[in-house]
């Protein structure tokens, strides 16, 4: 049954998206309707196809889900969810701490999951030099300013 | 004849200008680079280098995207070959062969074969640009709003229905991705849409964040899947090919030059259908069909050469008629909007230069690749045996610097990783990522001359019917959609006769 999630999330999307398509302003200018017509168009065309694809996931329903094996499988789970921690923290400390100190502990932590905390000369080397190459090539080469 | 051939010498002047001959050296080999990442295609290239094209005259950000573009095809084919990893969907055919002649012990001749063919297929796609982009820039000069509708409409249902056997999948996506387009203030009334009064919304969803997302964190994301399983411990043999090697390629990589160029023309079909396509051709038409496979040279030079002249062709509907044929040209059209150019018919009249500077520059940059590939083989081999594990945090770090760039805000970081889920979310479930992206960029223009062609023809049936332009896109887009269930259909009779028989 979880098979039948996505298509259903497809065909919840559509009808909100209608739902909020019809209760959009009307326009002063022209045709009260004109910004609505397209999004209607689209609306209705995904709720079709919502459709379809849950017919055919039906079909299959009572095939197990293997597209989500990989995720689970291996050290798959500790690197996506640690790049996720780590890209929040970047971004809490980007303007705070500026670009070249946080991109330092950002790659670094990225390095140490993914790349082994054996290898830490290589990783901290690597963030050291990386994040001074293109704050350096950004900022001065560039002229793209960096916090 | 459309050549001009002022504008032509003028063009290849700009284009030796050492500034550019720099960029396409620095693209085309940051290109092979990202491109030689496994899993990582030319999409994912030029979205994660779009930031350096900033402040940058936007002929040489065209001229520095198109070598980022086809040294990632060439890269692309180096991971085929050595590691068995095809970048993206045009460099799986250099796998079928490329691969076998890597375990025979012949990884250097397969490198050297596939960079030949490239240069020999772009050089080909290069003297059909000349040959085929003025004119049909002179014929799009006519298309009014109806003609351009329907043309982004073909070349969306082209590109759903290449994607084979997942045709309402990429539907779904197509329409994820106009959905997306649809919010901000309407160009034409000023009325707000789906922005929640989120005052960041009231622009719409920045299209290049939405790209680096996908293509760049949501690629990287799923290449975790397969991190601890890559391993590149080849040797590569011998350097340069034989006579009998020679031979063998010679005519493959000339009769798929052209085919691959014409194929690369195209909206919605591009590098992996003209590669495929090359590949069964040569297999079918072989005296010995059964090397395929085994590590026939011909099979890698073949679709290598067709998937390099897609790459070049591709740049026609691109720039005469504003259309993104494929993933890639998408991402570029979403870099070139943002320069402030406008590509389309017009801008063959406005600025030649530009287009004739583009084109010389592609000549060089095949010119140069093909040096850098081939005699730089044993230092790109050391660049691939840089372990993954460094190089997928370094594009992630250059995802997030990228998008910083464009809009100054950390707010922007938020949406990256939204969409990188989702485009991590889309490759677990075999979604197709080109339509949402496709949609997502000519959405707005597709909105605009759709409401502009239902005023002026009154009717959306008088819309279809108003030219013999959108008569045949109209004919063309039905065929394209019907066409996987016709191919079915005639598969399923031929099997049925068989089993009779």
């Amino acid at each position: 049954m979880v098979r039948l999630a996505m298509p259903l999330f497809f065909i919840i999307t559509s009808i909100v998206y209608l739902i909020l398509t019809f209760d959009l302003t009307k326009s002063r200018t022209g045709d009260p309707n004109a910004p609505l017509y397209f999004p209607a168009i689209i609306g209705i065309f995904l709720l079709i196809m919502g459709i379809i694809y849950f017919f055919q996931e039906w079909k299959k329903r009572s095939e197990a889900v293997e597209e989500f094996k990989g995720l689970i499988q291996g050290r798959t789970p500790v690197l996506i969810i640690s790049s996720l921690v780590l890209i929040f923290i970047y971004t809490f400390l980007f303007e705070r701490i500026g670009f070249l100190f946080s991109t330092m502990i950002f790659l670094g932590g990225l390095l140490f999951v993914v790349n082994g905390i054996q290898k830490w000369l290589q990783n901290i080397l690597i963030s050291v030099i990386f994040s001074f190459v293109t704050w350096y090539s950004f900022s001065e080469l560039l002229n793209v300013s960096l916090p | 004849m459309g050549v001009d051939i002022q504008n032509f010498i003028e063009g290849l002047m700009t284009a030796l200008h050492p500034m550019n001959i720099l960029w396409v050296l620095i693209g085309g080999f940051l290109g092979t680079v990202v491109g030689m990442l496994p899993g990582l295609g030319p999409a994912t290239a030029v979205a994660v280098l779009i930031p350096i094209t900033f402040g940058m005259d936007p002929t040489s950000a065209l001229v520095l995207m198109a070598a980022i573009y086809y040294g990632a095809m060439y890269g692309g084919s180096r991971s085929s070959i050595l590691i068995n990893t095809p970048g993206d969907g045009s460099a799986i055919a250099a796998t079928f062969d490329g691969y076998p002649m890597t375990r025979n012990g012949q990884a250097g001749q397969a490198l050297t074969i596939s960079a030949i063919a490239s240069l020999i297929g772009g050089i080909f796609a290069i003297i059909g640009f000349i040959l085929l982009a003025k004119p049909l820039a002179a014929f799009a000069l006519k298309f009014g709003p109806a003609e351009y509708f329907l043309l982004f409409l073909f070349t969306l249902s082209a590109i759903v229905s290449l994607s084979r056997g997942k045709m309402v999948k990429g539907f779904i996506a197509m329409a994820i991705g106009l959905m997306l387009s649809t919010v901000g203030i309407d160009l034409q009334t000023g009325v707000h849409r789906f922005t929640f009064d989120i005052p960041q919304l009231s622009e719409g969803i920045d299209f290049l964040v939405v790209i680096i997302g996908v293509y760049a964190v949501g690629e990287v994301l799923y290449n975790y899947l397969n991190l601890d399983r890559l391993k590149n411990k080849n040797k590569l043999g011998k350097k340069w090919i034989t006579k009998d090697q020679w031979k063998r390629s010679k005519w493959p990589i000339i009769r798929n030059g052209p085919i691959g160029f014409l194929i690369g023309v195209l909206p919605g079909a591009g590098g992996s259908i003209a590669s495929m396509l090359s590949y069964t051709t040569e297999r079918q038409i072989s005296k010995e069909p059964e090397r395929f496979g085994k590590g026939a040279i011909e099979g890698v030079a073949a679709p290598e050469s067709s998937n390099n002249a897609a790459s070049v062709g591709s740049f026609i509907p691109l720039l005469t008629m504003g259309v993104p044929g494929s993933g890639t040209t998408a991402v570029i059209l979403g870099a070139v909007i943002m320069l402030g150019l406008r590509p389309g018919p017009l801008l063959f009249e406005e600025s030649p230069e530009m287009v004739w500077t583009l084109v010389n520059s592609m000549f060089i940059g095949n010119i140069i690749l093909v040096i850098i590939n081939i005699l730089l083989i044993s230092v790109l081999v050391k660049i691939l045996n840089t372990p993954p594990r460094v190089l997928y945090p370094l594009i992630l770090v250059l995802a997030f610097i990228g998008t910083y760039t464009l809009s100054y805000s950390v707010i922007d970081f938020y949406i990256l990783v939204i969409f990188g889920i989702i485009g991590l979310l889309m490759k677990l479930l075999d979604f197709p990522i080109a339509p949402l992206i496709l949609a997502l960029i000519v959405g707005s223009d597709m909105e605009q001359n759709f409401r502009k062609s239902v005023v002026a023809h009154d009717h959306i049936m008088n819309v279809l019917l108003a030219s013999p332009v959108t008569i045949t896109l109209s004919i063309l887009t039905i065929l394209s959609i019907s066409y996987p269930f016709i191919m079915s259909w005639v598969q399923n009779r031929k099997s049925k006769q068989a089993d009779a028989a």
